[in-house]
């Protein structure tokens, strides 16, 4: 008779069990606050389509306590979503070769933070533009 | 072995399918000296401790991928993870995670081996060749770009290292995965057609969710999470394609 | 028990084992083979191999250039047919390797690349980076799952022969999972498990290297040949044996002594020059490099480090991207066991063995002298390796003898009717009696580690690079006393499931037969020659009483039987083994000599 009784360990908790995973959660987590701040700005754009008054009565409520704290939040967790998405980056893209040379992961970590950074930094330029 | 001075504590989690019902901890103090692995601790238990201490192992150097282990927690080869770096700590050495344990320190691999030969891990020429002819010509750059995903040792760590494969065993994986592309971007090879198929299934690469901690514990820098993640990009590019193209995408 | 029924039963999943199972496959389709081994196929031993693996491949290079150089590497005592067959099949073996998907390191224009190795006159080496056999093990373990008539055992560990009639008819095995028997009948089987380097202290072999099919050959009256003959290979890590390999010289690394003198050329290899020759200095054969780490040790030359003498193997004059392309492994081995940055540090080595020459006595077809029985690899003596293996000869041997021994398995099994299979079971059921007996029975009290212990120290002692007739006599009567001593052996574990102690015992039970095969060849063998060296009074090669092979035959309870075979010689008479300066001199002379 066979003997063998091989025992499957449960899966329970296992987010909590390694740094990593922690790490890894808390990252997917901040996805909500992107997913958050684009609902806000998508109604604004419903209001926007209802006329000044609704418009208006929008911008009201953005400049409430609460809702500052809710965009200083999500600023914190959508700049950590951007920089460990940019790190895992090089994992998941095809490798860059130039000049024979494999582009090292920093590298290309590094372009994509730049290029968000850039990339915030024109919004705002337009913006203070176009407020000026 | 020169001069045992210092002892270390080593736990292991034991399990037993003939006597035990769950597995459950057993810790052995070993002497050791700083040049030792945490395989020669484990090696000192079953010489000298207790001879029905089960576990894989054989190169000791990190090439035959036997001895694979939850050490702290953490995936690792035990022939190239050393006591120094745990010592006056407690160590603490458990069979690989998501994998069944089939006697202590031993998990069943059936499943992983199944998923590797699903993949055709062999070379089905693009064009055949007789020896006569000579060997296929390719270019270092050619070999550069599977040369990575062939350095699997298939010590399944990555596995070890991966949540969705605990979720879901049926998973086909990092290292099946990395072993899946090298041999799609291999210039000898042309069907790649053939091995998409299993890529875009229910069992494929979109079951991952760039955890990326399989790449982390690599032993070997293949860089499995790469392999995956390329993976779904060419299997959306092969969605999209069957659109435009009557070449292009699944069938 | 159960029994399952093959055509052909293939022991051992390494190189050999997985290229005998590709050619019975492709030879005839409708064959059913069996691929038993202890471990999964890409566990077997042949994945630490590292640097190469030779073929011709050169304009300027030829089959005739090879052939030299394995013979004289070899101390002419090597099968000469068999090695002119061995050559010319090399390169075509090689290239068969690159169509299933090898990655052979190449050249800029895309072809194979080749390196230099020690002993060799000509870059013949095909290579992997530094990974060649893991590399050659995973094509052909990924190979072997492309054809259905192969069915692995995998985790299946052989414990005996079935021999019926005068003719091998099967194998019986335990699945390590359940603990339970199997019989696999089969009409040819073919044994390539590998050396038994084990059996030594320090050594660079895994721990499943036991030599388990010699052992079972050999328990069979097939006598083992050249026994004597082991390897020391001149650049190990001190302490664990891990291997450091000769591409490291190939590619121009120097072996230095405490005075960072390179004292190769001491020895009859120089002169020194500062970029490599082949077969001078650095890139000397394999003996003469570990007795010239031995003379310099008796000197006091050597470095004292904390698991006994070491010389330096110098790379850092090859440069870190130089070394991080060709020498991946090694740097990482450097790195992460000795803390050394070979870049930046020379890397203490010692001598240790390595390479078991000697094996199963086979002809040219691979045949035992037991009809059905093969066998092939470093488990077998086919004759190429003689009294020294040349670096890189053996991964090709892999391929190209594993061969010929799954396409003469399988004409073989074609060719005699099945047995009868009421008959083979009563036989494994009396295997699986002895073998379940071993576990079952209570009251021994000697531990397997202790006595695995003190047998890899007496083969140290008295079969080391160096040896006396006085040492290697307390080793013979140290072995005999350890066979008597393991009767007595106690396995602590009684369970079914994964019993790695069982499979402990029977392994050091198959070790100490093969240790008295090395150690009374080894005293019976009055003469030095290759990697057997005597300092008794016998210190000359003597070809008129020993350019023989040496035969063990085994004789329960008691010590074996040496007797001796002939060599075959065809076209290179015995002459003097010489290299560096002194070596190509001799060359000219035999050339000038041969118009």
């Amino acid at each position: 008779m066979n003997k063998r009784r091989p025992y499957v360990r449960p899966m329970d908790g296992w987010w909590r069990k390694n740094p990593y995973f922690v790490e890894y959660m808390i990252h997917e987590s901040t996805a909500l606050f992107v997913a958050a701040y684009a609902a806000v700005l998508l109604f604004g754009l419903l209001r926007l389509s209802q006329g000044e008054a609704a418009w208006n009565a929008w911008l009201n409520t953005l400049g409430s306590s609460w809702f500052i704290l809710f965009h200083l939040a999500a600023l914190l967790a959508i700049s950590y979503h951007t920089y460990t998405w940019f790190k895992i980056m090089p994992r998941t893209m095809p490798p860059v070769v130039i000049g024979g040379e494999r582009l090292p992961a920093w590298a290309i970590t590094g372009t994509g933070l730049a290029a968000a950074a850039a990339a915030c930094l024109g919004l705002l330029a337009i913006v203070w533009g176009m407020a000026r | 072995m020169s001069e045992h001075s210092k002892i270390i504590e080593i736990e292991v989690l034991r399990y037993n399918p003939e006597t035990d019902k769950v597995p459950s901890p057993q810790v052995f103090e070993v002497p050791f000296t700083d040049d030792m692995s945490v395989l020669q601790g484990i090696q000192y238990i079953k010489d000298h401790l207790d001879g029905s201490l089960s576990f894989r192992w054989s190169c000791r150097m990190a090439i035959c991928g036997s001895c694979g282990m939850m050490i702290n927690g953490v995936p690792h080869l035990s022939c190239e993870t050393f006591l120094r770096d745990y010592y006056p700590a407690r160590v603490r050495v458990e069979a690989l995670n998501h994998f069944p344990i089939e006697r202590d320190l031993v998990i069943n691999m059936e499943g992983f081996i199944k998923k590797l030969e699903s993949i055709q891990p062999y070379i089905i020429p693009k064009e055949p060749r007789t020896l006569a002819q000579g060997e296929y010509l390719q270019t270092p750059e050619e070999l550069n770009r599977y040369e990575q995903f062939s350095s699997c040792i298939n010590c399944m760590l990555c596995y070890a290292a991966c949540p969705q494969f605990g979720l879901n065993p049926e998973f086909i994986g990092p290292a099946a995965t990395a072993l899946l592309h090298r041999y799609n971007v291999d210039t000898r090879d042309g069907a790649k057609e053939e091995r998409m198929e299993l890529v875009h299934s229910e069992e494929g690469v979109f079951h991952c969710t760039a955890v990326g901690y399989c790449s982390e514990v690599c032993p070997k820098h293949v860089d499995p999470a790469n392999a995956v993640n390329q993976n779904k990009t060419n299997s959306a590019m092969d969605y999209f394609l069957r659109f435009i193209s009557p070449k292009g995408g699944a069938k | 028990m159960e029994t399952y029924k093959a055509d052909v039963v293939i022991v051992g999943g390494g190189g050999a084992g997985l290229r005998a199972a590709i050619a019975v496959a492709e030879f005839d389709p409708t064959l059913r083979i069996a691929l038993v081994s202890k471990v999964y196929p890409m566990r077997s031993h042949t994945v630490a191999a590292e640097g190469g693996s030779a073929g011709v491949k050169l304009p300027t290079d030829k089959f005739d250039y090879h052939f030299n150089d394995t013979v004289t590497g070899g101390d002419w005592l090597c099968e000469q047919d068999v090695v002119e067959y061995f050559v010319s099949q090399c390169p075509e073996e090689l290239t068969q390797l690159e169509h299933w998907g090898c990655p052979w390191s190449r050249t800029p224009d895309g072809h194979v690349n080749v390196r230099a190795f020690g002993g060799m006159k000509i870059e013949r080496t095909w290579f992997a980076a530094d990974k060649t056999g893991f590399h050659m093990l995973h094509t052909l373990f990924q190979t072997s799952i492309k054809y259905p008539s192969i069915k692995r055992f995998d985790e299946h560990f052989c414990v005996d022969l079935v021999v019926a009639d005068g003719r091998t008819q099967g194998v019986v095995t335990i699945e390590i999972a359940s603990g339970e028997l199997t019989l696999i009948e089969a009409r040819s089987v073919v044994i390539a498990t590998g050396g038994a380097g084990r059996v030594f202290r320090e050594n660079t072999n895994g721990g499943v290297v036991t030599g388990d099919g010699m052992a079972l050959a050999y328990r069979h009256g097939v006598p083992l040949r050249d026994m004597e003959f082991v390897q020391y290979h001149p650049t190990c890590m001190p302490g664990t044996g891990l291997l450091f390999t000769e591409a490291c010289r190939g590619e121009g690394g120097f072996l230095v002594n405490k005075d960072g003198y390179r004292y190769l050329q001491d020895y009859g290899l120089g002169p020194a020059e500062p970029t490599p020759r082949n077969k001078a200095m650095e890139l000397g054969p394999r003996d003469r490099l570990s007795q010239a780490f031995w003379y310099e040790q008796q000197k006091g030359r050597t470095i004292e480090g904390p698991h006994g003498s070491v010389v330096h193997l110098d790379l850092r004059h090859l440069g870190e991207a130089k070394l991080r392309e060709r020498l991946p492994q090694i740097y990482e081995l450097a790195e992460q066991f000795l803390g050394v940055d070979p870049a930046h540090a020379p890397i203490p080595v010692r001598p240790a063995v390595h390479y078991t020459m000697g094996g199963i006595l086979v002809d040219g077809k691979c045949a035992a002298p037991l009809p059905g029985l093969f066998a092939a690899g470093e488990c077998s003596s086919v004759g190429i390796h003689g009294a020294n293996r040349l670096g890189s000869n053996s991964l090709s041997e892999l391929c190209v003898f594993g061969k010929v021994a799954g396409v003469e398995a399988a004409r073989h099994a074609k060719s005699v009717a099945p047995g009868n299979s009421a008959n083979l079971l009563k036989q494994a059921q009396a295997v699986e009696q002895r073998v379940v007996g071993l576990v079952r029975k209570s009251g021994g009290s000697e531990r397997i580690a202790t006595l695995r212990r003190e047998m890899a120290q007496t083969m140290e002692d008295g079969c080391g690079i160096y040896r006396l007739a006085e040492s290697m006599q307390k080793t013979c009567d140290k072995l005999d006393e350890l066979k008597l001593r393991f009767k007595n052996v106690h396995i602590e574990d009684k369970s079914s499931v994964w019993n790695t102690e069982w499979l402990l015992a029977i392994e050091l039970e198959y070790q100490l037969d093969v240790a008295q095969a090395m150690a009374y060849s080894a005293l019976n063998r009055r003469e030095s020659r290759g990697a057997h060296q005597r300092l008794d009074g016998y210190e000359a090669r003597d070809d008129i009483n020993f350019l023989k092979h040496s035969q063990a035959h085994y004789v329960a309870d008691g010590a074996p039987r040496i007797d001796y075979g002939p060599v075959k010689i065809t076209k290179s008479q015995p002459g003097t083994r010489a290299y560096g300066a002194a070596g190509e001199q001799a060359e000219r002379e035999r050339n000038a000599s041969h118009v």
